[in-house]
């Protein structure tokens, strides 16, 4: 602790500096880059029949390249639809009217996002319009017991709380 | 009856924050002495931390590789390791090693000033103890542990790296990118460091308030370091529950 | 505050701690330019009445006038009064983080606005007083005993107070150190013209240099007077103490706890 005045000063610059260093190097080599805090984002809003396991800040994408994310879930207590509200950044202004939007799954355990479809139409969605064309999220366990142990059976429309009419599929971890 | 003491004994502790944070006052003199803090608690802090870190971040990396193996998707380790560092394990075992570095350290020198009566004397020289003694090391904690939080995760992924890639063999790239898709900046990185912020707060404020009103003797000293480092590492772990429950609670 | 009126006034000044009495009745003048020692045996209470004259620990009854004013009550007030007043502490109380120079400058970089070079010339000059001017960047733990409290000493005088307080200012020193440290208290009470109370059990250093003393025993002042006085004094408590026997008025075979001297 004799560390005198100039060497003292020298080491706690040189301490701040290696960590401030450090915090930008993982800052950038470690997290998903959106410094932006702002809200350079404008709303859309779908609807979906099930959400599967879709939460707020789930990512929204095209073609794989994320464009915004899921700002807001929320339930139309009339029609028992989830309604969604993506906040989409600013530069993708001009999606399509007729664009699609469907809950994906990136991979078998990934989480769950929202992928759009652009359209070919000529006139774009405005902020805080709906998109038209929405397919609801699959349920995994559901698809796999009416394969193993349906056969000819149509599955109601999937439902969070119903169990598949057979026995309960087994999870196995599939290869 | 020992509730009404334990809330006074609150009660005091909370108006010594509140002295700290009005003695606070940007002079020439206060940044030297900050200079200074921050050299002893954060500078010297950096080999435990460090050793620390890498030590955390080959374990987490083991154990979360055996988990994920299971279901095969061994190549999430990375978002594994990633998430649980910032969410909890980087803030808090920092934290805790902080506290046991630092803020016994810190518990140890306002004793140890408090029984050699240099305490006494800045009273009697009409400076205020509290400003020159207790702000500058509070400052200096809340200064120093976000940026120790930082290395280790900086040392905790690194070693997680070579432990992944070179030892267990996931692919380089498939680490980062996986690690980069799953940490969100605002969300997990800086939450992390606003958590650090709190809890070297705290701790600078139990080993101060423990250290200040020490019993001005040998035993007084070393009584009061024990007591620093373990409820200040208690607070800790209670306020690192409430920020989670809080932040992440949606 | 006129030239003649005491440097300190104790009117019927009762202190207590924790409820119970200390001191009691106490009445004290000390004139100004004078070095006055106060004697006692340990825990008579001599601690708690230097506490009284520097605001610390505020009277339950009568009034404490320091250098013509009764001491504030109001903490800003008393600061402010406190820097008139110079003490020596026991602990020394020096900074460890600060080097000597900065120790001695600290109250003069505090509370004056006097440029750098200012100050430096006068921390040199309160260094030189005390015979330290080559410590000047030493840290206290690279000091003796002897110096570390001559530091001390430079420090309590940075701000040039009228009055000074010595805190048992011969603990732990030896003989040498003893004489240096009594030494300098006299020569700089003259030249400085300075008022000087010694709190101290060392009788036989401490009487030579001062012109009045006090003894403080069983919760009161049991003489005042000149050191020649004392010396002849007919009190067998007073006696006791001078001569250090180790049985009389304070029995050897100590009380059950009752009451302590």
């Amino acid at each position: 602790m004799s560390v005198r005045g100039p060497r003292l000063e020298f080491a706690v610059g040189a301490f701040l500096l290696l960590a401030l260093a450090s915090l930008l190097v993982l800052a950038l080599a470690s997290t998903n880059g959106k410094f932006s805090f702002g809200a350079h984002s404008y709303p859309l809003k779908a609807r979906f029949t099930n959400l599967g396991q879709l939460r707020t800040s789930a990512p929204v994408k095209i073609g794989g390249v994320v464009i915004g994310n899921v700002a807001d879930i929320q339930l139309d207590p009339v029609k028992f639809d989830a309604v969604v509200t993506l906040a989409i950044d600013d530069r993708y202004k001009d999606l399509p009217t007729d664009t699609s939007a469907g809950i994906l799954t990136g991979g078998l355990l990934g989480e769950s996002y929202i992928g759009l479809q652009p359209g070919g139409d000529e006139q774009a969605l405005k902020p805080g319009e709906e998109i038209a064309y929405t397919t609801p999220a699959v349920d995994l366990i559901q698809m796999v017991g009416k394969y193993m142990f349906g056969g000819g059976g149509k599955a109601a429309t999937p439902d969070a709380t119903s169990t598949p009419p057979n026995t309960t599929p087994s999870t196995e971890p599939t290869p | 009856m020992p509730f009404i003491a334990a809330t006074r004994s609150l009660g005091r502790a909370g108006l010594f924050s509140l002295s700290v944070l009005r003695a606070s006052t940007p002079t020439r003199d206060f940044f030297a002495e900050l200079v200074r803090e921050i050299y002893k608690i954060g500078a010297r802090s950096l080999p435990i931390i460090a050793v620390g870190g890498a030590f955390v971040g080959l374990s987490v990396t083991l154990l979360g590789y055996r988990a994920l193996e299971t279901y095969g998707a061994s190549n999430q380790i990375s978002a594994l390791v990633g998430l649980g560092l910032y969410r909890e394990l980087a803030p808090v075992l920092t934290a805790l090693l902080f506290v046991g570095r630092a803020g016994s350290s810190i518990a140890a020198e306002l004793g140890l000033m408090r029984a050699t009566d240099q305490i006494t004397a800045l009273g009697l020289m009409a400076i205020d103890p509290i400003g020159k003694a207790v702000a500058p090391r509070f400052w200096a904690a809340v200064i120093c542990l976000p940026l120790l939080t930082g290395f280790f995760c900086s040392l905790a992924i690194t070693a997680s790296y070579f432990e992944a890639v070179h030892v267990i063999g996931i692919d380089s790239g498939t680490f980062w990118q996986v690690l980069k898709d799953a940490v969100d900046f605002r969300n997990d990185f800086l939450v992390a460091l606003e958590k650090s912020a709190v809890f070297g707060g705290t701790a600078a404020l139990v080993a101060s308030y423990v250290g200040f009103h020490a019993e001005p003797t040998v035993e007084g000293t070393s009584i009061a370091t024990t007591r620093a480092v373990v409820n200040a590492s208690l607070l800790v772990l209670m306020f690192n529950f409430v920020l989670s429950a809080f932040l992440f609670g949606k | 505050m006129t030239p003649d009126s005491p440097a300190v006034r104790l009117t019927d000044v009762r202190l207590e701690r924790g409820g119970r009495a200390v001191l009691d009745a106490i009445d004290l003048v000390v004139p100004r330019g004078s070095i006055t020692a106060v004697l006692g045996p340990s825990g008579s209470g001599k601690s708690t009445l230097l506490a009284a004259l520097t605001g610390e620990l505020q009277p339950a009854a009568g009034t404490v006038e320091v250098l013509g004013a009764p001491l504030p009550r109001e903490m800003r007030a008393l600061l402010q009064r406190r820097k008139s007043i110079g003490v020596l502490l026991q602990g020394n109380g020096l900074l460890t983080d600060l080097t000597v120079a900065e120790n001695v400058a600290l109250p003069l970089r505090t509370h004056t606005d006097l440029p750098r070079a200012v100050i430096d010339r006068l921390v040199a000059m309160k260094l030189h007083a005390v015979g330290l001017r080559a410590a000047a960047d030493l840290y206290p733990r690279e000091l003796s005993g002897g110096m570390a409290r001559r530091v001390a000493l430079a420090r309590a005088l940075a701000l040039d107070p009228p009055l000074m307080i010595y805190d048992e200012p011969l603990t732990g020193l030896d003989p040498i150190a003893s004489g240096v440290i009594m030494a300098l208290i006299a020569r700089l009470n003259a030249s400085l013209g300075l008022t000087s109370i010694i709190v101290s059990h060392h009788v036989h250093e401490t009487l030579p240099v001062a012109d009045r003393a006090i003894v403080i025993a069983n919760g009161r002042i049991v003489f005042s007077g000149t050191p020649a006085e004392l010396q002849a004094t007919t009190d067998p408590l007073v006696q006791q103490f001078l001569r250090g026997e180790p049985d009389g008025p304070i029995a050897f075979d100590s009380a059950a706890r009752a009451q302590a001297a």
